[in-house]
């Protein structure tokens, strides 16, 4: 083949995949997909970078979904002028970050740990695997993977099909309809609409899932299908083991100076009857503030977020999601202790 | 640095910029032995000493060793490096390894000794520049080549970023004399270097890491007893994996140097295409199988101290090829198991030869001469091993599958993190089970179907031919449409930042 044979083979693979690209582009836009970024560990480790902050200047958030739906990041700093640091991992209990802060000697922040029964009470949650990953990865991340994330950071603000979790061609084809095999989990059970993420790793339901509620019964269903995986509660000594093991982690972070607060961000319908039916309040979440000394915020205790009725019943809408956040702040300051720099308005 | 990644594109883009300014020849020279550093330290900055230790030791040894008529200082001098270099290997490599075995045995004899795990980091590509300056000073011993001169040229060989990671191992023959005269790639180089690094990023990016790396992982990570199907997709799924990944990262390496006008040596040729495995070990790795042959299996004596001693050298050979790999029993397994095939397969033939009459026996004894390990004793820029003389025939494409089988079988141990784990899955494989658990959904055992089923039928139709050369016979509409189908498929991927498979090695 002559160069210039080369060359117009070039020139037609740069137009052919541009063109494509394009298209897929502007067609994802227009089905309304939001920008979506990657929760992976780069993401997590860019985050987990920040808690060094101040204590006066930052809080830490760590828990499993909810706290990631539940938080609204610019409601929280808006009001606070506080900076809040998303480390919480969908699926996964938040121990293993717990652990990770108090074993750094240097972490002497604020910290507010999202409590869900299932994941928080069992001997770990169906991605604490995910989570611990990235907990190794910000420790040997290296020099290129921070840049890499860097560049990676520009791209996905500006591409929609950059989300690997949905857009990836590998993700795409295991959500085609094929022929599920017994026994063999397969695919992405919740729809692209459910959980976009923002660059700060809040959670957010888009608009579309809001009004749809095929999608919502999608989701609802996963919380409810037979056959889905439950992790049993822990009770007897494996709770009494964990619950030890919290408050030795929490004292760490106490006695360097840290702030630890427990929340129960809410939940309705038959996933918080289902809840209160396996994990009585008393049982888990009061033994966890009496065994912890520390203080907590249960949805249940407040009038002003106890009523919720979650979309798909585990988590907030996203104009829910800044009541709750506006209200879990007032709580903090008033009844908690909690101060902030910026007083609310 | 990974070359799936957005920093190795940034950085590549600013090397080719640099590389075609009006720089002064030793100029540019000197902006690639510092991108190199900067390649590699990107990933772990402080190995960056062991590389410059090495470079330094061997520079000033291997001049030493070519001038030293004393023989005995001229052996001293080249214990001193290979101490240097198998020491650091040693440890970092097989420090652990060494340390557990030897708390093994002393605990089986009795003695109560329980020291701690150690903790070390094995430094990338340490494997890989170990051998490429060891080839560089048993050269200056033997005087096989000449020295390098110039510590810039010297160091610019071990390092030059390409291949320092995870080859193609180098010869200095094969690229010292390209850093004699000014270098830069014409247009057709260019486009030729671009085309192969799509290539090497689709097989590793789209194949390795998006279709099939998790249904060999879902395989090899169960501990429970697999159903057949699952075991045997699982094992082709690594199969194609291992392949696409290493063999990407070698189009990538040869890409990039050819972006910049160099040429670095073929490590692979269609190896599932495979007639036997003396023909494998010509196809895959084939600069790790020469080094073998030309610094290991020929130094022991290889086929000049008659039968049996070629027998044991071939089998010594492989053991330490598959250690090599990596530090751990299962790899000295895999080795064993590829010295076995290569011990049946000269068993045949030299039966064969026996019945041949004497013309035809001594032609083919040339033959097996020349191709018990891959040959090119002399390798020369831009060579290629010899072609093969299996034509394509329904008998040699049997054959090719029957080897594809065997080799199948090995990478049962070269992935399985221990005894147990390979046992399991070859029961699984082997005896049929309807009890055993599924793991791989209908959708991943039609995608490894299709994929290791297209793969062996491109390596069988592409065997006898390169890469380059089917591009460029290929009208280029049809060229630039396989073209775009990559750039496609690899930018739906979206798995930018695994790592190779080889960089563990």
């Amino acid at each position: 083949m002559q160069t210039s044979n080369f060359a117009k083979a070039g020139l037609l693979a740069i137009s052919i995949s541009a063109a494509a690209m394009i298209s897929w582009e502007i067609h994802l836009r227009n089905t309304g997909a939001p920008i979506s970024y990657d929760d992976n560990e780069a993401l997590y480790a860019d985050k987990r970078a920040m808690v060094y902050e101040p204590i006066d200047q930052a809080t830490v958030f760590i828990g499993s979904s909810r706290i990631k739906f539940d938080l609204d990041i610019p409601t929280w700093q808006s009001i606070t002028g506080d900076h809040a640091i998303q480390l919480s991992n969908v699926g996964s209990s938040p121990r293993p970050v717990l652990e990770d802060l108090a074993n750094d000697e240097n972490f002497k922040g604020r910290l507010i740990i999202d409590v869900t029964e299932a994941v928080f009470f069992s001997a770990g949650g169906l991605y604490d695997w995910k989570t611990r990953n990235k907990i190794a990865y910000y420790k040997i991340r290296t020099p290129t993977q921070r840049f890499s994330f860097q560049v990676d950071h520009v791209l996905e603000s500006e591409f929609v099909f950059l989300d690997q979790e949905y857009y990836s061609i590998n993700s795409m084809l295991d959500n085609l309809s094929f022929v599920s095999r017994p026994g063999v989990y397969s695919g992405n059970p919740f729809p692209v609409e459910f959980h976009p993420v923002s660059f700060e790793r809040q959670s957010f339901m888009a608009p579309r899932f809001m009004i749809d509620t095929s999608l919502q019964n999608q989701v609802r269903a996963v919380w409810t299908r037979p056959g889905r995986v439950i992790i049993p509660p822990a009770s007897g000594r494996a709770l009494d083991s964990i619950l030890n093991s919290v408050k030795f982690l929490v004292d760490k972070i106490k006695a360097r100076g840290g702030q630890v607060l427990f929340v129960r961000t809410p939940s309705s319908g038959p996933v918080l009857q289902n809840e209160m039916k396996r994990y009585p309040r008393t049982e888990y979440w009061d033994r966890l503030l009496t065994v912890t000394g520390c203080k907590g915020i249960h949805f249940a205790d407040y009038p002003a977020i106890a009523n919720f009725e979650c979309p798909e019943w585990s988590h907030l809408s996203p104009a829910q999601a800044k009541i709750f956040t506006n209200n879990m702040i007032k709580i903090l300051q008033e009844e908690k202790g909690w101060t902030f720099n910026k007083k609310p308005d | 640095m990974l070359f799936n990644s957005y920093t190795f594109l940034v950085f590549l883009a600013i090397v080719l910029i640099l590389h075609n300014l009006p720089f002064s020849w030793k100029t540019k020279k000197i902006n690639l032995l510092l991108a190199s550093y900067i390649f590699y330290a990107a990933w772990n900055p402080p190995f960056i000493l062991l590389l410059w230790l090495s470079t330094l030791v061997d520079y000033f040894v291997g001049k030493a060793l070519y001038t030293q008529e004393n023989k005995h200082r001229k052996k001293l001098l080249l214990v001193v490096s290979l101490i240097g270099n198998l020491g650091m290997l040693c440890f970092f490599k097989y420090g652990g390894f060494l340390l557990e075995n030897f708390t093994h045995l002393v605990n089986a004899l009795g003695v109560n000794y329980h020291p701690a795990k150690p903790n070390i980091i094995l430094p990338a590509g340490i494997s890989f520049y170990t051998f490429t300056t060891l080839c560089y000073t048993i050269d200056m011993y033997k005087k096989e080549s000449k020295p390098v001169q110039s510590l810039l040229n010297f160091s610019l060989f071990v390092t030059f970023f390409p291949h320092l990671v995870a080859g193609p191992i180098v010869r200095p023959p094969q690229l010292v004399p390209q850093f004699a005269t000014p270098r830069k790639a014409n247009t057709q180089q260019m486009l030729q270097g671009l085309f192969l690094l799509t290539l090497g990023l689709f097989m590793k990016v789209f194949l390795a890491d998006g279709m099939l790396s998790n249904s060999a992982i879902a395989v090899f990570s169960s501990h429970d007893t697999l159903k057949t199907i699952d075991a045997w997709m699982g094992v082709l799924a690594f199969s194609g994996q291992i392949f696409f990944d290493f063999a990407g990262y070698s189009s990538c390496a040869i890409g990039a140097a050819l972006c910049l006008g160099f040429i670095l040596p073929q490590n692979f040729l269609f190896p599932y295409a495979a007639v036997g495995f003396t023909d494998f070990w010509r196809r895959w790795h084939i600069t790790l199988s020469s080094w073998l042959r030309d610094y290991l299996y020929i130094p022991l004596g290889g086929n000049r101290k008659g039968q049996v001693r070629t027998y044991i050298n071939l089998m010594i050979t492989m053991l330490l090829g598959g250690l090599w790999h990596g530090a751990n029993w299962t790899f000295v397994v895999w080795g064993a198991l590829h010295g076995f095939y290569l011990w049946v397969e000269k068993a045949f033939r030299d039966i064969r030869r026996k019945k041949l009459t004497p013309a035809l026996a001594i032609a083919e004894n040339n033959y097996i001469k020349s191709s018990i390990l891959p040959s090119f004793k002399k390798p020369v820029e831009g060579s290629f091993p010899p072609e093969s003389n299996h034509p394509k025939n329904v008998s040699n494409f049997v054959l090719a599958l029957c080897t594809f089988f065997l080799v199948n079988v090995t990478w049962v141990f070269f992935r399985a993190p221990d005894f147990s784990s390979a046992w399991r899955l070859l029961n699984s494989m082997f005896v049929r089970n309807t009890t055993g658990t599924a793991v791989l959904s209908y959708l991943d055992i039609t995608r490894v179907s299709i994929i290791m089923l297209v793969l062996v039928i491109a390596h069988w139709l592409m065997r006898n031919t390169r890469v380059l050369t089917v591009a460029n016979k290929m009208s280029w509409w049809l060229l630039g449409i396989v073209w775009s189908l990559m750039l496609i498929l690899i930018m739906l991927s979206q798995n930018a930042t695994s790592s190779f498979i080889y960089f563990q090695f």
